[in-house]
């Protein structure tokens, strides 16, 4: 899953760091597998934001891929 | 599952035995596809069958006499189907395919003596099979009887044709004089096969004995027979087809040097395993042809539609998840199987283990008692044990028992008393979904017996369904010492499920349906009302004694009651059973829409998750309760609770015996449980679908009170706030106004965010 799942709008800033959200490389991992991918991340403190549209649709398949493996 | 576990299972499956012309026709031929494909108008579909199992189609399906038809389901509902004048028909009207499939050459050499009909199966047989093969005829020509029959039935054109095929596989014909015993004693054949269906010389086949009734092989070695029906048998021709068919098979064992009899298939003559129901068919008559002689192709399409497809499916017909996979219990067992055995690659049958409801319908009406319920709980046992039952599988419903049996778990005796002579065990579903009516059946309960306790708790099915042994064993556990620190006490339970889980697996404690109590003494507020359609509960598939518990209960009361088909031990599951809601919640709507649609009229159950899982389709869904008592009757058509609904209900039913029943204040609610929330009827539908509870948004909204961490809209201002609660992420995008929050939307997911960096 090395992908990228920048949202159109990027308009976020991340509180208290007032710092807005810029493309950044994510670690992701379930059941025993990781990967990294591009999310919005705060640069300061390195929070990411999952946007519903990931999460509830490629993130939760994989979900579902890897709970079969 | 070991492998002779799956062999175990598949054994009890008969779904794939023959049907009762298949296993009655000496050939094995598939009747029953021959058939459906005529009645489908695939005629050269229907003749490649036939020319699969039969030596010289052309000639078999003219001639025979269809024994098959003797065993025909249809039998008794109009006649049998007329196999044999179908076979004709088809056979008429499709040409022959003019190239054979031949095996290489083999060395050794074939007698055939006599040329009657199984003398040629077995010339048509081997010659197949590669071996080298001379026919001995008599000057007539081959055919022996054949060339008798008129004309009408057997046209001389076909036999000839039958016989070119036999050429064409390099069959040596061979005239000869007479034929006798000169003939199988020739130096130059390591096999003869003496086809008695013919002229021989006076007391040469005397000579020979009798065969095996298996093998037609004969005392002395390399020699077999065969063609020993009378001339009068009822079936001659197809008997003594099979006879050299048999003698074939025998044959080639014998020139490979292999077993005769090891692993030979016997013949069924009709007898088979498979079972089909002849439920709710209607007789239909044979087809008569109109000019008495043979079907037009009209009118085999016609008779072949008479055919009822023999084949069981008891289960399948009646389960809406067994269908819905697309195949049947034996292959079932396989897949389930495979999935265990599976070391790399996708365990595709987890969906297929995680949706079965564990009602035990298919257990009830199959002939062999094939329970998938324990098939499937099995599987996931094994799952849990090994550490890959997906997590998201039944995630919701342990967490929901987990809070029951916290935050909504209480035990007392009756207020002012130090024991009780019963336990009123409502169950976690009912308290959720009706506390104001478990509070009221709990005071009625008390005027009937001063000394009934109350027993809020979940009995651990959800841990029972979801394979996780360890969990629920520790569940049982705690509910036995709570029991036993009461006293002992008979428990009344207001739910078919926590009674089959007591029943089962506690057997120690005597247990009844609280409904058998009220039976006895309905409340005097207890009014009928118009007629519906009582809905037993699957979890009281074998608890006849509440089942007329009930029905007996309203009758007193003057509450009718309209049948509904799927009843009793034959009753069906709405959909939440076994989980299946979890796992599968595509597949349990339809399994409730099916349910619902069996009626027209309302329905009636006396289980609250039925209750709730059935009224989600919209139909009008009663529970006794609202016909036991007036005051606090809820309407049929009322909408179920949500997720978030039921976990407040069970909470606050908590505090209200508390504080009702033994003048207790409750225990200070959680910091979270104060926040205010706000969200418009389309977002308290997408949490439901989601399951996420008003609670985990609470929770959420806490954590960032705690923290201070949200990502904020640079125009809007609107706010997503997240946090990790057990298992799951949780998403949150809001807006907040004076220290209430107006929900957006929410979701979540199962993984871990490591770590990142811009
Ligand atoms: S009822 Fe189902 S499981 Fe039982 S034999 Fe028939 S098809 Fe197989
Ligand atoms: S009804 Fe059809 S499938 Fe059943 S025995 Fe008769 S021909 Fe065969
Ligand atoms: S849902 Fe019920 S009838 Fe269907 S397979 Fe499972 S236990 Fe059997
Ligand atoms: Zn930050």
């Amino acid at each position: 899953m090395n992908l990228s799942f920048l949202p159109p709008d990027m308009n976020w800033t991340c509180e208290p760091c007032g710092e807005k959200l810029q493309p950044g490389i994510v670690e992701l991992q379930y059941v025993g597998s990781v990967f990294k991918v591009e999310l919005p991340v705060c640069p300061k403190c390195g929070k990411a934001l999952i946007s519903e549209d990931l999460a509830i649709g490629r993130m939760l398949e994989v979900e579902l891929l890897l709970e079969d493996k | 599952m070991e492998q002779k576990d799956l062999r175990e299972w598949e054994a009890r499956c008969i779904q794939e035995e023959p049907p009762a012309c298949r296993a009655g026709c000496p050939l094995g031929l598939d009747a029953k596809g021959f058939v459906l494909a005529v009645r489908d108008d695939n005629l050269p579909g229907a003749r490649a069958i036939l020319e699969k199992s039969m030596p010289l189609a052309g000639l078999v399906a003219r001639m025979c006499e269809a024994p098959c038809e003797q065993y025909c389901l249809r039998q008794s509902l109009g006649g049998s189907v007329a196999i044999g004048l179908l076979e004709r028909m088809c056979i008429n009207a499709v040409p022959a395919k003019t190239k054979f499939l031949r095996l290489p050459p083999r060395p050794k050499k074939v007698a055939v003596i006599g040329a009657g009909p199984s003398s040629l199966t077995v010339a048509f047989d081997l010659a197949k099979k590669g071996h080298p093969v001379t026919l001995f005829h008599l000057p007539g020509g081959p055919g022996s009887w054949l060339c008798k029959v008129p004309e009408l039935v057997l046209s001389e054109g076909v036999l000839e044709e039958e016989l070119q095929r036999l050429a064409g596989l390099g069959v040596n014909f061979c005239q000869v004089s007479v034929l006798g015993e000169a003939l199988w004693t020739q130096d130059e054949f390591a096999a003869f096969y003496i086809g008695q269906d013919d002229e021989y010389v006076e007391g040469d086949l005397l000579k020979l004995g009798v065969p095996d009734s298996i093998t037609f092989s004969l005392e002395t070695e390399r020699l077999f027979t065969g063609g020993l029906s009378v001339e009068n048998h009822k079936y001659r021709f197809i008997t003594d087809v099979s006879q050299g068919r048999e003698a074939a098979v025998s044959i080639d064992r014998f020139l490979q040097g292999a077993s005769l009899t090891a692993a030979r298939v016997d013949l069924r003559h009709g007898k088979t395993n498979l079972y089909t129901s002849l439920d709710g068919l209607q007789r239909e008559e044979v087809v008569v042809p109109a000019d008495g002689l043979g079907y037009t192709k009209q009118e085999a399409i016609k008779e072949a539609a008479r055919c009822i497809n023999c084949e069981c499916l008891e289960c399948v017909k009646r389960c809406v998840y067994l269908k819905e996979f697309g195949a049947y219990p034996k292959t079932y067992a396989r897949r389930v199987y495979n999935n265990s055995a599976i070391v790399k690659g996708n365990h595709q049958a987890n969906k297929f283990i995680n949706s079965c409801s564990l009602c035990g319908q298919c257990e009830t009406v199959c002939p062999n008692d094939f329970s998938v319920a324990t098939l499937c709980l099995d599987a996931r046992r094994t799952m849990v044990q090994e550490d890959r039952m997906p997590g998201s599988a039944h995630w919701f419903a342990l967490e929901e028992m987990r809070s029951a049996r916290t935050e909504g778990a209480l035990i007392r005796h009756a207020p002012g008393k130090d024991f009780s002579t019963s336990l009123f065990y409502p169950g976690c579903q009912l308290a959720g979904i009706r506390p104001q009516q478990t509070l009221r059946l709990y005071g009625y309960l008390q005027e009937l017996d001063p000394a009934t306790g109350l027993w809020l708790d979940c009995c651990g099915a959800p841990g029972h369904w979801a394979g996780r042994v360890q969990e629920f064993d520790e569940i049982m556990k705690e509910l036995e010492e709570k029991w036993h620190e009461m006293g002992e006490p008979l428990v009344l339970t207001g739910c078919s499920t926590c009674l089959q889980m007591f029943r089962e697996h506690l057997p120690q404690i005597n247990v009844e349906s609280v409904w058998v109590l009220l039976a006895e003494k309905p409340p005097e507020s207890a009014k009928a009302c118009a007629p519906m359609a009582l809905s037993d509960p699957c979890t009281s598939r074998h608890d006849s004694k509440t089942q007329n518990a009930v029905r007996a209960m309203m009758e007193k009361i003057g509450q009718s009651l309209t049948p509904l088909p799927m009843s009793g031990e034959l009753t069906e599951c709405c959909g939440f059973g076994g989980l299946m809601q979890n796992s599968n919640p595509d597949l349990a709507k339809k399994v409730t829409a099916a349910r619902v649609t069996q009626t027209s009229s309302d329905i009636l159950t006396y289980c609250a998750m039925c209750r709730d899982q059935l009224a989600r389709t919209g139909k009008p869904v009663a529970h006794v309760l609202d016909i036991l008592f007036q005051d606090v009757a809820h309407p049929a058509s009322e909408a179920s609770p949500s997720i978030s609904e039921r976990r407040k209900n069970r909470r606050q039913l908590k505090s209200q015996v508390l504080s009702k029943y033994h003048g207790e204040q409750p225990k200070a609610t959680e910091d979270w449980e104060a926040i205010a929330l706000t969200m418009s009827p389309e977002v308290a539908e997408i949490l439901e679908e989601r399951r996420i509870l008003e609670d985990d948004i609470r929770k959420v909204l806490f954590h960032v009170q705690q923290q201070g961490k949200v990502f904020v809209h640079g125009e809007s201002g609107r706010k997503i706030a997240s946090a990790r609660l057990g298992q799951v992420t949780f998403w949150l995008q809001y807006t907040e106004t004076d220290g209430s929050f107006m929900v957006e939307s929410c979701w979540s997911h199962r993984m871990i965010i490591a770590g990142g960096s811009a």
